[in-house]
């Protein structure tokens, strides 16, 4: 019994060890669970705490993401509406449209609660061009503010930008109250003469403050405005400049016209004049020459030699006054338009020729060269033969006369645009730039040796001219001293 | 049998001038003599005495419902300065309007019941098919206004509601009844007969950050969160810029970052505005928020504003079922207006898409939105919600 009560014990005892046993491993297992599931929710936490500081990161971002958004915005819509108002001022050259486009529209647009822009007048009063926020009692009270205000108004002259964020607490304060508005700018706007107005730009929010791209803005809005002004006062400027050179250009035109027409009486009263002197000398010059040559020739008895010498120079002398008269008289007729042209197909080679064979004793007589160049393209010119052979000897004559001896005389001949250049050239003693601007004035002479030896009437060249002219073509000289001179003219082809 | 909308907008800057004009070409774009009823969205930058004798001279007695707004949405354009006016005449949609004002948080139930009968008695006895309506987003408990108008109009009856707004001041909201403007107050259509109607409402918001237990509230306000005063978890996600960010641009800031709900009903976040600190730290929000549930601090961006119009658009195409939309009516969260700034347009864009170019748009942004979201179940319950897009799609 006693062994039985033993054994069971052992049993009891045994199995109780066992049972402690197993709670104890339990224990332990069961503890390294709750150490597990503690670190799990340990590591969760964190996660979590991790979580958040991202997330304030991500708010900060946000933020100013945000911020810079806004603001951005807030610019792209300024820069929007200043391009467009750009645009629009920049295309007015007067005052007042330009600030009839500074609308209510556009002042929105630039994105302040109250806008303001000021002007001006003659008397150096501010007066106000365009508005929106403002009642009339807010307006006539800070019209009158600006008046008084001289430090604000001298800040502003010198080109300063005054704003909330930059004035004094003083002027602030003012402000605030007199323009019901907590953040502000004021610009000046600045044209080449200083300054003739300003702009102000307000928020009455007060989460609504003023930030670096406010102030550029309306910096750029003044300059604008400014710049449009100062277009539009230069274009009245050259407009006026324009409108008195007119008025001066047209009253001189009629000066001029009214000179012109006097010359041309006085032009045409001088040809009939010339005409009519000249018919009334030829016709005694004709019988004054007629009796010389009936005394010379001894018709009336024989004369003494030393009067016949005296005959001769009468002759000499009519003959040259009738060549003068001759001259004249074409002249005037060819001014007075009275004489007719008779035009008909003329080669100018053969004409050239012509006037070489006639003036071939003098050419001889200086042992000149005579050189010719008539391109083979010069057609034959429809010209009044006899009129235009007198230009050749008047021009081949005065260079016989104005080159030396073994001297060279071209003429040439070309066809260029339906015009054909002639050119007589010599290699004379050449004419002065002055004289040259003379050359073809009636009874102009170069003062030179040979002129002062040669006798002439000085309207031989002028002749020519008016002979040229009458054909539509043109006459000029180039001439070099001591070296030749050109008369080149032109005929129609 | 035949239905006409014209819709009319002028952002003139002569109150007399944009008035008229936004009026007349509301009425001249319906051309029709009668109309049914007009709806007017209008910034703040007007003064409602001068714009509504001018308003009603044109449209003549018409019922006019509306309220003020931080913008509004036009077919091809977003306008933050402006009168736009809906004019609607039909012969197959029954329309009725109702008004209650004077709200106070003391008469806020019995307001909301009986702002929903005065309108239910100008609808008639005819099929209700949309409750429509403006509510002062100053309103202290809107989601009891809005249970007190479903204990008329029933729980699961379609309503959509916004909050007036002005221009983030946040002080000069106001309603729209009969052409004048009437602060804390209701101003609502009640829409039926022969129309189909199809709403869509999602925000785009998502969870920021790890979640916060509401651990006190008392209405709609939030005493502490995680055994902390309320504010601490804006204090704490701010940092250093929370003391400027809170006290000064409380409005603007907050509405970035709303507070949200997990909805196991809706799979979607419930969002809550912050509109008020209180002096302990408590924070006042639109909608009650229950105790003992887990919030999270939500944010938003661009493209997931534009992604939620775009769904919000799809699922009230589908809900509006084979018919073709007449008209859609946006009502969208002043946050995304804020958000998207520019862009805002570009959500519009997506609903205009979703719909056609042909189908005119006609909204506001809000303070607040009230719309059945979408469930997992067929029952579709009107919420309160922030930072949303509401589509309406009207046959």
């Amino acid at each position: 019994m006693e062994i039985i009560t033993a054994n069971i014990w052992y049993f009891v005892g045994s199995f109780v060890f066992i049972i402690i046993g197993v709670l104890v491993f339990l224990y332990i297992g069961k503890d390294e669970q709750v150490k597990e599931l503690t670190t799990l929710v340990e590591k969760l936490k964190k996660s979590f705490n991790d979580l958040d500081e991202q997330a304030k990161l991500i708010v900060k971002t946000d933020l100013e993401l945000n911020k810079a958004q806004e603001e951005l915005d807030k610019r792209l819509n300024g820069l929007d509406a200043l391009q467009n108002t750009s645009q629009l001022i920049s295309t007015s050259l007067n005052e007042n449209e330009i600030f009839a486009k500074l609308d209510q529209t556009f002042l929105m647009d630039i994105g302040f609660e109250k806008t303001l822009i000021l002007q001006y007048d003659k008397n150096k009063a501010l007066y106000d061009r365009s508005e929106i926020g403002f009642t009339p009692k807010e307006k006539a009270a800070i019209l009158d503010h600006l008046r008084n205000d001289s430090e604000l108004i001298k800040l502003l002259e010198n080109g300063k930008t005054i704003s909330s964020e930059n004035s004094t607490k003083l002027q602030k304060d003012t402000i605030i109250r007199t323009f019901n508005v907590m953040h502000y700018i004021f610009n000046p706007i600045m044209t080449t003469d200083g300054m003739v107005g300003l702009i102000f730009v307000g928020n009455s929010a007060a989460t609504s403050s003023i930030t670096e791209g406010d102030e550029e803005l309306i910096s750029i809005l003044a300059t604008q405005i400014a710049q449009a002004l100062d277009n539009a006062r230069l274009f009245e400027e050259v407009y006026r400049s324009r409108q008195a050179l007119e008025s001066k250009v047209q009253s001189r035109t009629i000066e001029l016209k009214s000179a012109l027409d006097e010359v041309k009486n006085i032009s045409k009263t001088k040809s009939e004049f010339i005409s009519a002197v000249s018919h009334e000398l030829r016709t005694p010059l004709t019988s004054i020459k007629g009796y010389a040559s009936i005394l010379m020739a001894g018709k009336l008895g024989e004369v003494p030699e030393n009067v016949k010498l005296r005959l001769a120079k009468i002759n000499t002398h009519s003959d040259n006054l009738v060549n003068l008269i001759n001259e004249l008289l074409d002249i005037s007729r060819i001014e007075s338009g009275r004489v007719e042209m008779k035009f008909n197909q003329c080669d100018i080679s053969r004409m050239i020729e012509n006037v070489h064979d006639l003036l071939t004793p003098q050419l001889k007589d200086k042992k000149i060269n005579w050189v010719t160049d008539i391109a083979p393209d010069v057609p034959t010119l429809l010209l009044d033969s006899s009129h235009y052979e007198r230009v050749f000897i008047n021009l081949i004559s005065n260079a016989i006369k104005f080159t030396p001896e073994d001297g060279t005389i071209s003429i040439s001949a070309s066809l260029k645009d339906d015009m054909v250049t002639v050119c007589v050239s010599d290699t004379g003693i050449g004419i002065s730039e002055q004289d040259i601007k003379r050359l073809f004035d009636e009874f102009y002479r170069v003062e030179n040796k040979i002129n002062q030896n040669v006798k002439g009437t000085g309207l031989g060249l002028a002749l020519a001219k008016k002979i040229v002219e009458a054909h539509k073509g043109r006459i000029w000289i180039t001439s070099e001293i001591g070296k030749g001179t050109t008369f080149h003219f032109t005929i129609p082809a | 049998m035949a239905t006409f909308i014209g819709i009319g907008f002028s952002k003139d800057y002569d109150q007399h001038k944009a008035a008229r004009d936004a009026a007349f070409y509301a009425k001249t774009n319906l051309a029709k003599d009668r109309i049914d009823f007009a709806i007017i969205f209008c910034t703040v930058h007007y003064d409602t005495k001068i714009i509504f004798p001018v308003i009603n001279q044109v449209l003549g007695n018409t019922k006019t419902v509306g309220c003020s707004t931080a913008g509004i949405i036009l077919s091809d354009s977003v306008q933050t300065r402006g009168i736009s006016v809906l004019a609607y005449t039909s012969d197959e949609v029954k329309s009725g309007t109702g008004f209650f004002k004077d709200i106070t948080p003391e008469n806020t139930q019995e307001a909301g019941f009986n702002f929903a009968k005065n309108t239910v008695a100008d609808f008639g006895r005819h099929a209700r098919q949309l409750m429509f309506f403006m509510v002062n987003s100053h309103l202290k408990n809107p989601l009891l206004f809005l249970k007190s108008m479903q204990e008329v109009l029933g729980s699961v009856f379609p309503i959509v509601g916004a909050g007036s707004c002005d221009d983030f001041q946040f002080t000069k909201s106001y309603e729209i009844y009969q052409n004048q403007a009437i602060k804390n107050s209701a101003t609502g259509l009640l829409l039926g007969g022969h129309v189909a109607v199809g709403i869509g409402g999602h925000h785009g918001w998502r969870p920021l950050g790890k979640p916060h237990i509401i651990h006190k509230t008392t209405g709609n306000i939030i005493n502490t969160i995680d055994g902390k005063k309320a504010v601490s978890l804006y204090e704490n996600y701010f940092e250093e810029e929370s003391a400027e960010l809170l006290s000064t641009k409380l409005g603007q800031t907050v509405i970035f970052y709303p507070l949200g709900i997990y909805s196991a009903e809706s799979n979607e976040y419930l969002l809550r505005n912050a509109t008020q600190i209180l002096p302990d730290g408590s924070i006042v929000c639109q909608g009650a928020i229950p105790q003992g549930v887990k919030v999270h601090l939500m944010i938003g961006n661009k493209d997931s504003c534009k992604y939620a119009a775009e769904e919000a658009a799809r699922d009230a195409k589908n809900n509006l079922g084979p018919k073709e939309a007449k008209l859609v009516l946006v009502i969208s969260s002043m946050a995304r207006l804020k958000l998207l700034g520019r862009n805002a347009y570009q959500e519009i864009k997506r609903v205009r898409n979703v719909f056609g170019e042909h189908v005119p748009i006609f909204g506001m942004y809000s303070n607040g939105e009230i719309c059945p979201f979408k469930t997992r179940t067929s029952i579709h319950r009107p919420h309160l919600q922030n930072e949303s897009i509401v589509v309406v799609a009207l046959s």
